[in-house]
C-alpha cells in the first residue's frame, strides 16, 4: 500500500497531495462498501418479508403475549408504585421478554458468586500439599472442560435433577434442604410483619458495623467493630427480630415456602456453576503459579505456615492478576444462560423463541436479543474494570 | 515395598494436620463412589442399549444402505488425522503402541456392537491413519502436501457424504466433519479480521474490531440460528441446506475467537522487525505474509488446536436448527420408550467419548505448545 512513506519528508508536495488523497478515497470505499453491503441486507430482507406480508416494526412487543412461563417476574405498575410480578398470558411481549432476561439474570448472577467462590477453593486445590485432593481436583477441572457445556446441563437435568425423589416423598436433609423433582426449595429470610423501625435501624447498624469489621486496619479497631456489631444484633432481636428464617415445609402435596429454585433453574444453575468452576479454578491457579517463587519461600523462611501465606500473601495478590480473565469468564457464563432452551428453562432467548413463534418475528427479536447479550457483556467488562482500577490503582499509591 | 509405600502415603497424604483430616475426609467417600460405579458399570449397567444404537450415535439417521459413503469418511478423517499427527507427533514407540491399541480397542468394541464387518472396517481405517501418520513423518515430500492434503480431504469429505442429502448426515460424524470444516474456514478469515483491526486504515480497523467485540459478546447459539433464518431471506429462490447454513454461522462466530488469537500473535513480534522490514522497501503486503504472519501463527497454533474443542463442544448446539449431533442422536435413542430406563448408560458413553475426544485435542493443544516453547529458546 501507499501511505507508508507519507511520512517522509522530501517527496515532491504534489506526490503528497496525491498520496493524502488516496488515503481519503481508501477510507471513504471501504466506508461506502460496508455501508452498500448494509444497505443491501437491509432492503434484501425488507424486500423478502413483505413477500410474506410482514413489515419490519416493533408494534408487536406491545400487544399481549398469549405464551405461558413456567417462571419469570416483570415489573409492572401497581396505581403509581412499581412492582415485580409473576408473568402471566396477558401481559405484552415486550414483559415476556423482560421475564426471560430476569431468569436468565438470576440464574448469571447467581452463578457468578458460586462459581467464584467454588472455582478458588478447586484452584487452590490443584495446588495442595495433599495427593488426593490435587488429582482429584485436577481431574474435575479436565472432566468439566473437556465436555461440551450442552450435555452437562441435560445431563443436570434429566439424569440427575428428574431422578430427585417425587414432590410426595421428598427428600429433606439438614433440616433445611427440600429435594424433589419438582424443584428445590432452600432455606430463606423473610421479613417478619410486626418489626419496628428501631429494630431495623439497629439491624443497619449492624450491616454497616460488619463491613467495617472487614475494612478497617488493627486488631483493636476491628474488635470494636465486632463487638459493636454483635450488639447491635442483640438488641435488635431483643425488640423483636426484623427478618426471620423462612424454612421449606415438606407437606403431601409438595414443599412450601423458602427459596423455591424450579427444577430447570436447578439443573441450569448446578451445570452452569460447576462448568465456571472449572475454568475458574484454572484462572486462579495459573495466577498463583505465575507468582515469583520467592515469595512462599520468603514466607517460609519468616516462619509463616502454608495457608498463612495463601491467605495473607498469595491470595491478594491473586485476586489483584486475575479480575480480567474473571471479567471475561462471566461474560461467557452470561451467554451460557442462553443453552436453558435445551431443558426448558425460560431464559432470555427461550423467550424470544417462543415470542418469535408465535409473533413470526424473528428478525425484530434477534436485534433486542443482541443488544440486550451486548449490553450484559459491557455492563460486566465496565464493573469488574471499575473495580479492578479500584484496586489496583489502589495498591500502586500504597 | 510397603514401606516405600507408606513413606510416599505419609509424604504425600499425612504430611500435616490438615492434610491428615482432608484425607480422612476423601479416601472414604472416593472408594465408595468409585465402588459404586464400578458395581454398576460392570454388574447392573445394560450396555446392549449402546450397542444397538450405535449406528443412528455415529451417523443419526444417514439411510443403512449409503454407510458405505459414511466408512469412506471414516477412512479418510483416519488418514487426515495421522497426517496431522505426522506433522507434530514423532512416532516412537510409545506412541505408536498408545494409538495401536487406541484402534484396536475400537475396532473391537466396534465388531462386538455391531458385526465382523464392522470391525474390519475399523482396524482398517486405524491401519490407514497409523500408515498416514508414519508416511508423513517421514517423507519431507508428504510433509509438503499434508496441508492441501488436508483441504482435499475435506473437499472428498463432502462430495462422498452429500449425495443422499445434506440433512442426513447426523450423529458424530456429523459433528466431527462441522468441527474440522468449521476450524479451516475460520483461520483464513480469522487473520483477515486481525490484520484488519491492527490496520492503519482507521474506517477498517473500526469495522473489525466492531465486528469482532460484537461477537465476543452474544452467545453462539444466537448468531447459528440468526444466520439460519436469514439466509433464506437473502436468497429466497435457492434452497441453501440447514447444514451448510449453520457452519458458516460457526464460522462467523468463531472468527472472531480466531482474530483475537492472531492478534495476541502479531502482538509477539518484536516491532523493530516490522520496521527492519520496512526500510528495506517492502510493502505493507510483503511485510505481512513474509516477515509477521509465519512467526505470528507459530505462537497461536496451540490456541488454534485448543479452539477446535470449543468448536467441538459447541457443535451440540445444532440442535437449535433441527440437525442430528451426536448429543441429539443419544437423546433420540432416549425418546424411544423401550429405552427410557438406559439414561444413564447412554449419558456414560456420550461423556466417555466426548472427553476421549476432548482430552485428544486438549493434549495436541498442550505437546505444541511445549514443543514451540523447546523450539524458540
Amino acid at each position: 500500500m501507499t501511505m507508508q512513506i507519507a511520512e517522509t519528508h522530501h517527496i515532491a508536495p504534489t506526490r503528497r497531495r496525491f498520496l493524502l488523497a488516496s488515503r481519503w478515497l481508501l477510507q471513504a470505499a471501504i466506508v461506502a462498501v460496508v455501508a452498500v453491503l448494509a444497505i443491501w441486507l437491509a432492503l434484501a430482507v425488507r424486500e423478502a418479508l413483505a413477500r410474506k406480508g410482514i413489515q419490519f416494526s416493533f408494534d408487536y412487543l406491545s400487544t399481549a403475549a398469549n405464551i405461558s412461563l413456567s417462571e419469570g417476574l416483570v415489573p409492572s405498575l401497581d396505581g403509581v408504585w412499581p412492582v415485580l410480578e409473576p408473568f402471566s398470558p396477558s401481559h405484552s411481549n415486550a414483559q415476556a421478554l423482560v421475564a426471560g432476561l430476569w431468569n436468565s439474570l438470576k440464574v448469571a448472577l447467581s452463578a457468578i458468586v458460586l462459581c467464584t467462590v467454588f472455582g478458588t477453593l478447586v484452584g487452590i486445590g490443584r495446588l495442595s500439599t495433599n495427593w488426593l485432593v490435587r488429582n482429584l481436583s485436577f481431574g474435575l477441572v479436565e472432566c468439566v472442560r473437556n465436555t461440551p457445556l450442552l450435555i452437562q446441563i441435560v445431563f443436570w437435568y434429566f439424569a440427575v435433577v428428574l431422578r430427585f425423589p417425587p414432590a410426595n416423598a421428598a427428600s429433606n436433609w439438614f433440616g433445611g434442604l427440600i429435594a424433589s423433582r419438582s424443584g428445590v426449595f432452600l432455606p430463606g429470610l423473610a421479613i417478619s410483619e410486626d418489626a419496628s423501625l428501631a429494630s431495623w435501624g439497629l439491624l443497619a447498624a449492624a450491616a454497616v458495623s460488619a463491613i467495617a469489621v472487614l475494612i478497617v486496619a488493627g486488631m483493636r479497631r476491628k474488635l470494636t467493630f465486632l463487638a459493636l456489631a454483635i450488639g447491635t444484633v442483640a438488641a435488635a432481636a431483643a425488640l423483636g427480630f426484623p427478618l426471620n428464617f423462612d424454612l421449606p415445609v415438606a407437606t403431601r402435596f409438595g414443599a412450601r415456602g423458602g427459596v423455591a429454585l424450579s427444577p430447570e433453574m436447578t439443573a441450569i444453575l448446578l451445570a452452569i456453576t460447576v462448568n465456571s468452576s472449572a475454568y475458574v479454578a484454572e484462572i486462579v491457579r495459573g495466577a498463583i503459579d505465575s507468582l515469583p517463587k520467592g515469595q512462599w519461600e520468603a514466607a517460609a523462611s519468616l516462619g509463616l505456615s502454608r495457608s498463612d501465606t495463601l491467605r495473607d500473601i498469595i491470595l491478594p495478590q491473586v485476586f489483584r492478576i486475575v479480575l480480567p480473565s474473571l471479567a471475561n469468564r462471566y461474560i461467557s457464563l452470561t451467554k451460557d444462560t442462553s443453552l436453558g432452551i435445551a431443558i426448558g428453562f425460560p431464559d432470555l432467548f427461550n423467550v424470544y423463541g417462543t415470542v418469535s413463534n408465535q409473533t413470526g418475528r424473528n428478525l425484530e427479536g434477534v436485534v433486542i436479543v443482541m443488544l440486550t447479550y451486548l449490553a450484559l457483556s459491557w455492563i460486566i467488562s465496565i464493573c469488574v474494570n471499575t473495580l479492578n482500577t479500584g484496586i489496583n490503582g489502589r495498591g500502586e499509591t500504597r | 515395598m510397603s514401606t516405600a509405600a507408606l513413606r510416599w502415603a505419609r509424604r504425600n497424604l499425612f504430611a500435616k494436620p490438615f492434610d491428615v483430616a482432608l484425607s480422612l475426609i476423601v479416601i472414604p467417600v472416593l472408594a465408595w463412589v468409585l465402588y459404586v460405579f464400578a458395581v454398576w458399570v460392570l454388574a447392573e449397567a445394560r450396555w446392549e442399549v449402546i450397542g444397538g444404537s450405535l449406528t443412528v450415535l455415529m451417523t443419526g439417521i444417514y439411510p443403512a444402505e449409503q454407510l458405505w459413503r459414511a466408512w469412506v469418511s471414516v477412512a479418510a478423517l483416519c488418514a487426515m488425522f495421522g497426517a496431522g499427527l505426522g506433522l507434530s507427533l514423532h512416532p516412537g514407540r510409545t506412541a505408536l503402541t498408545v494409538v495401536a491399541l487406541a484402534g484396536a480397542t475400537v475396532a473391537a468394541a466396534a465388531a462386538a456392537a455391531v458385526g465382523a464387518g464392522a470391525g474390519t472396517l475399523a482396524a482398517g481405517s486405524a491401519a490407514l491413519g497409523i500408515a498416514a501418520w508414519v508416511g508423513v513423518h517421514r517423507s519431507a515430500r508428504a510433509r509438503r502436501l499434508a496441508l492441501p492434503g488436508l483441504l482435499v480431504g475435506v473437499a472428498a469429505i463432502f462430495a462422498v457424504l452429500s449425495p443422499p442429502g445434506f440433512e442426513l448426515w447426523g450423529g458424530l460424524l456429523l459433528s466431527v466433519v462441522l468441527t474440522i470444516t468449521v476450524s479451516i474456514l475460520t483461520v483464513p478469515f480469522g487473520i483477515l479480521l486481525a490484520l484488519g483491526r491492527q490496520s492503519r486504515i482507521a474506517s477498517l480497523r473500526v469495522i473489525c474490531t466492531a465486528y469482532i467485540e460484537t461477537m465476543r459478546s452474544v452467545p453462539l447459539i444466537l448468531v447459528v440460528y440468526w444466520i439460519w433464518i436469514i439466509v433464506p431471506l437473502l436468497a429466497p429462490d435457492t434452497s441453501i441446506p440447514s447444514l451448510l447454513r449453520g457452519m458458516a454461522g460457526y464460522a462467523l462466530f468463531f472468527a472472531a475467537y480466531v482474530a483475537e488469537y492472531v492478534r495476541s500473535g502479531l502482538q509477539a513480534v518484536p516491532k523493530g522487525q516490522v520496521e527492519a522490514a520496512r526500510s528495506l522497501g517492502m510493502s505493507s503486503w510483503t511485510v505481512n505474509v513474509d516477515i509477521v504472519l509465519p512467526q505470528a501463527l507459530r505462537v497461536v497454533v496451540p490456541s488454534l488446536v485448543g479452539q477446535i474443542l470449543d468448536i467441538f463442544n459447541g457443535a451440540t448446539l445444532v440442535f437449535i436448527i433441527g440437525l442430528t449431533d451426536f448429543l441429539r442422536a443419544g437423546q433420540m435413542i432416549l425418546a424411544d420408550p423401550q429405552n427410557s430406563g438406559r439414561t444413564y448408560e447412554i449419558y456414560v458413553f456420550l461423556f466417555a467419548v466426548y472427553f476421549a475426544i476432548g482430552g485428544a485435542i486438549t493434549f495436541a493443544s498442550r505437546r505444541l505448545e511445549a514443543h514451540l516453547a523447546r523450539g524458540s529458546r
